[in-house]
């Protein structure tokens, strides 16, 4: 078990120079990152455009600032991924890209978070309870739901969401759901319950959004995958042994059927992810989404890298996660 | 225990002979589009305490899904009537918690694929021990204390370290016999066993019915075992039921049905079936037709459409189920009289003393798309007509020289072949090789039929494909003709693909679903670019001379039976007047009463087109039905060869004599008399060969007969196949000859 975790672990670190070299290229060859200023009227002299252009490094060749994006070595103290640091910003040279990545990674994590165990466990739920009750009306039901937040485009049902969240607090008349801001500092130092009433005002209604579409494939892949397990002699001997029917369900129907989910569930992050600039963008979070919209506003080159390696490294982590678990799930994996 | 279970069954069991399960008048109806499928029809049996039953059919005619619905394991849109009580309780539409009470405690059941009814995350002692539990309020370890002696009954080599693997650690026998340590784990009244040993090889299969017999004498228990293989009932069984069509068709005792079939469809089984003590000359008899459909049933006997002596009586009334014995009128059977002789015809008294080839006509064309024996008689003389155009277009030149030595047409020079293993890393590097063929050579002459025969994992589909240099050989020489055609570039090789044609396994996969029939069998003649303007005429040609309908030549794959497709894949490997086809396994997937024909398809093209065939087997009843001369392989080599009257007579390398032994007889008397030979083990791997003879770790004589001295000759010096005084040649340093049938 621990070579086998050493080796995918090694695996990992490969994927992830590829990933690196790819995001840098890609965000190095579109668009300037001075457009703005050359643009500025009046003009600006060759002097200032001359010290914006070392100050972000684009005096150098293109292999040179990747080396140094990534290492540091030669620079001014402010760039090296190594080092720990993100590189100098466009909006700024007091804007520190590490830290307000850092400071915004909590609030797009704890939305990200609760919108994956949400949608996992009602997925599980809604997939079992449509294979055991194939054909019935309530499998219809489940499907038609399914295929209905499949075709949702999340920007629309965000503000959809977030105008029945309006129009439920006028109904009630208190403020039930928050549908602006994430709400990070207004409840701090009040009483716990106090606490987790803001968190749910806040967070209901992004989560809800961000969990329906993986939601919604998730419950399908469990319901086929459950359908295969159920049909399979092995939950037929189980049968035959005398088993319960409950528990033949949950030992040996479900347990099996889990497994194929956390390969699903891992490719799915990534689609998260996506869906999570939308929605912070709708609810207006100080996220990491938001912070990915205003780095394209201002061609900051160095927090759109810093972004997007940050998210590919989820995704190649949660792989990762979603392989070491494969094989403590099942034992076939393991020797190989 | 249940303590009022037990009583309430000791009640009951005491009037009639101590039957432990009554099934009467079960039928099972599946709802579909189409309207409800009738998959079972009141059937009725009983089964004694101790006592083995059969039951027989082919695919299709309800069998499996009887049991099944007598252990409650049918899905719930499945509409089960009739009664099945066990030691006189009703089990058919119990509730959850009082079936699962009856299940795995009365009543156990063992299912097909071994490979499959084990749950892949589960260790195998868990398994066990969850079967025990679900009985018994016993701890933990006790538990697993009984699945250690389970295990051990069954015969399963170091039983304490198994009870940790899980499934995929064991092989294929093995695991079938984790199921019925499982089946036998509450000393159960009846376990059902649905084709056990059908996924099995032949020496496996001699293994897991051993098991399943230790199995019964432990724990008393009846035994209903369902299969469509008639020498596995002959041999396993008191009594036996052929079903068809979702009926019983006939019951008695083994040694009548076999003996003395009252019931025509039992009589056409046992004629279709190419047998290990019959004579090679013996001409099969397929059964007319195909199985009928649920959906539209004849409305009076089943088997009437297909029933050559089927009359009017026939077609409008249903025959039942009644007594046939000598002096008893003609009733159902009554108390008591469980091992009386039935069947379901009206005319049985007309096939008293009736051989199989009196009342079935011998043919070879294809009998499923028939409807009656007149189109059966002019599809033959289509069939005629087409090998005469056939030989026409072949040149006759070549039919003149048959009195001359029959050439050499394919020969091979000590084939090795073998497959990397590659670790899992990055660099993928090569830690070591399955050895998939070593050192196989053979020559295949005019006109003559060469079976290579082995089972699963012996290296004969793969020795098949070097021959055609389909796959690239690690060392060794094939010539054709004299030839060398080892390392010929595809393009080089495409003249000689005309000569050298190929008929694979599986009927359903190796035709393309999107192309029509005719498009299929023209492809090959396409891409040798000949024929192309008559190409149409030459396709209704080819269906012919396989005994189809010519007019079929537009439909698509989907729309034939197995049968049916494997003679198109034969019509296209024919399409280019090939002098040697290699068939790989053409008729493993085939039901009995539609192998029959194939059989008979393939001897009469070779009699009449002068093919030379390469025959790849497991089956040693087909092999010594069609080939000439027989190859065993074992472990990627051939352990003996011979002609297959030597080879079935004689038979000298102790591997040989374990296969024959292993296949059973359909013929209860001989099948329970004959000496057998058997063999140990699983195959080891091919990766990891034994030492000198790779037989001997499961070789009986290494491990019985051999002295200390004459072992070290096994372990380190390989034989090599040559005549030691047998007449023909073996790869065994102490041969000896036996007669087994």
């Amino acid at each position: 078990m621990l070579v086998y975790t050493m080796r995918r672990v090694l695996g990992a670190l490969p994927v992830l120079v590829l990933a690196s070299i790819l995001t840098f290229v890609m965000i190095d060859v579109s668009g300037d990152p001075l457009a703005d200023i050359r643009m500025a009227q009046p003009p600006p002299t060759e002097e200032v455009l001359q010290q914006a252009e070392e100050r972000l490094y684009l005096d150098r060749s293109m292999p040179e600032r990747y080396w140094l994006w990534v290492t540091g070595i030669g620079g001014n103290g402010d760039i090296g991924l190594l080092q720990g640091e993100f590189g100098p910003s466009t909006q700024g040279p007091h804007y520190d890209i590490g830290a307000a990545i850092a400071e915004r990674l909590w609030t797009t994590l704890r939305l990200v978070g609760a919108a994956m165990v949400f949608a996992l466990g009602l997925a599980i739920i809604t997939g079992v309870i449509s294979a055991l009750r194939q054909y019935s009306k309530l499998d219809y039901t489940l499907t038609f739901v399914g295929f209905l937040a499949l075709a949702l485009p999340t920007f629309w049902f965000a503000g959809i969401m977030q105008a029945a969240g309006v129009k439920f607090n006028q109904l009630v008349g208190d403020q039930i759901f928050a549908t602006i801001g994430d709400g990070r500092f207004r409840a701090e130092g009040a009483p716990l319950w106090d606490q987790f009433l803001n968190a749910f005002a806040h967070m209901a209604l992004p989560t809800i959004v961000l969990m329906l579409i993986s939601f919604a494939s998730w419950s399908r892949y469990q319901r086929t995958s459950m359908l295969e397990v159920m049909n399979s002699d092995y939950v037929r001997l189980a049968r035959a042994k005398g088993l319960r029917n409950h528990t033949v369900i949950r030992r040996h129907a479900l347990r099996t059927a889990l497994i194929p989910l956390t390969t699903v569930v891992a490719i799915g992050v990534a689609g998260v992810i996506d869906g999570a600039i939308l929605t912070e963008v709708v609810f207006q979070w100080r996220g990491l989404g938001d912070f990915f919209i205003t780095a394209v506003d201002n061609n900051d080159s160095f927090a759109l890298m810093g972004w997007l390696l940050l998210s590919g490294t989820i995704v190649i982590l949660a792989n990762l996660v979603a392989d070491l678990l494969y094989a403590v799930l099942d034992p076939r994996i393991r020797y190989e | 225990m249940t303590t009022e279970y037990e009583n309430k069954g000791h009640t009951a069991v005491a009037d009639t002979d101590d039957v432990v399960l009554e099934v009467s008048d079960l039928s099972v109806t599946f709802p579909s589009d189409d309207g409800p499928l009738p998959a079972v029809r009141q059937v009725s049996y009983k089964v004694r305490r101790g006592e083995a039953l059969g039951i027989v059919g082919e695919s299709g005619s309800g069998k499996s899904v009887t049991s099944m619905a007598i252990m409650g394991l049918l899905p719930r849109n499945a509409k089960v009537e009739g009664s099945a009580r066990l030691l006189g309780r009703e089990i058919i539409g119990l509730d959850d918690k009082r079936i699962s009470e009856v299940r795995g405690q009365r009543i156990a059941m063992i299912f097909q694929d071994p490979l499959t009814s084990l749950n892949p995350v589960y260790t195998v002692g868990y398994q066990i021990a969850e079967a025990v539990h679900a009985h018994r309020k016993v701890s933990r370890k006790e538990a697993l204390a009984r699945a250690l002696e389970l295990l051990e009954i069954v015969g399963i080599p170091s039983p304490e370290q198994r009870l940790k693997q899980y499934p995929h650690e064991l092989s294929g026998g093995m695991r079938q016999r984790v199921v019925i340590a499982i089946a036998m784990a509450n000393d159960p009244d009846v376990i059902i066993a649905d084709e056990p040993t059908t996924a099995l090889d032949v020496t496996v299969q001699a293994q897991v019915l051993d098991a399943l017999q230790r199995a019964r004498r432990e724990t008393g228990a009846a035994l209903v075992l369902i299969t469509h293989d008639l020498g596995v009932v002959a041999g396993q069984v008191d009594r036996v039921g052929v079903m068809y069509a979702g009926r019983i068709m006939e019951m008695g005792s083994v040694e009548e049905v076999f003996y003395r079939p009252r019931m025509p469809y039992a009589l056409g089984l046992l004629g279709s079936l190419p047998r290990l003590d019959g004579d090679r000359g013996d001409r099969l008899t397929p059964i007319l037709g195909a199985p009928p459909s649920l959906r539209d049933l004849p409305s009076g006997c089943g088997f009437a459409p297909r029933c050559p002596m089927a009359r009017d009586r026939c077609h409008e009334e249903e025959p039942r189920l009644l007594l046939v014995e000598e002096g008893e009128e003609r009733r159902p059977a009554g108390e008591g009289e469980v091992d009386l002789h039935s069947a379901a015809c009206h005319f049985s008294e007309e096939l008293i003393e009736v051989d199989a080839t009196d009342l079935f006509k011998v043919t070879s064309v294809d009998t499923e798309g028939a409807e009656s024996v007149a189109e059966v008689e002019r599809a033959e003389a289509l069939v005629s007509e087409a090998r005469d155009g056939y030989l026409d277009e072949d040149g006759a030149a070549e039919t003149a020289d048959t009195s001359a030595e029959p050439e050499i047409l394919l020969r091979a020079d000590h084939l090795v072949k073998h497959f990397p293993i590659r670790s899992k890393g990055l660099l993928r590097r090569k830690v070591g090789a399955v050895q998939a063929v070593s050192g196989v050579s053979l020559d295949l002459r005019e006109r003559e039929t060469l079976a290579l025969v082995g089972e699963s994992g012996c290296g004969k589909s793969t020795t098949a494909r070097l021959l055609l240099n389909l796959i690239r050989l690690t060392s060794g020489e094939v010539s054709y003709r004299g030839r060398p055609i080892q390392g010929l570039s595809d393009r080089r090789m495409r003249p000689l693909r005309k000569d050298l044609q190929l008929v694979f396994q599986d009927p359903f996969a190796s035709l393309d679903p999107r192309m029509t029939v005719t498009d299929i069998i023209a492809e090959p003649m396409r891409i040798h670019g000949s024929g192309r303007q008559d190409a149409g005429r030459r396709v209704k040609e080819l269906l012919e001379l396989v005994g189809l309908n010519p007019e079929h030549g537009s439909r698509y794959p989907h729309e034939f039976s197995g049968g049916q497709r494997q003679r198109i894949g034969v019509a296209r490997a024919l399409s280019l007047n090939p002098k040697v086809l290699v068939l790989d396994e053409p008729v493993s997937a085939l039901d009995v009463s539609i192998q029959a024909g194939v059989i008979n398809l393939l001897e009469d093209l070779q009699d009449e087109l002068g093919l030379s065939y390469l025959f790849v087997s497991h089956d040693l009843s087909v092999v010594k039905h069609i080939a000439d001369r027989v190859a065993v392989m074992y472990l990627g080599g051939i352990v003996e060869t011979a002609t297959t009257e030597q080879l079935f007579s004689a038979p000298a390398h102790p591997y040989t004599q374990a296969l024959i032994s292993a296949i059973p007889l359909p013929d209860p008397v001989k099948e329970r008399t004959r000496e057998r030979i058997i063999v140990t083990g699983d195959i080891p791997s091919p990766a990891d060969p034994p030492s000198g003879c790779r037989f001997r770790t499961r070789c009986p004589k290494f491990a019985g007969e051999l002295s200390e001295a004459e072992r070290t000759k096994c372990v380190e010096e390989p034989p090599e196949l040559r005549d030691r005084g047998t007449g023909h040649q073996d790869a065994c340093h102490y041969s000896q000859a036996v007669e087994l049938i």
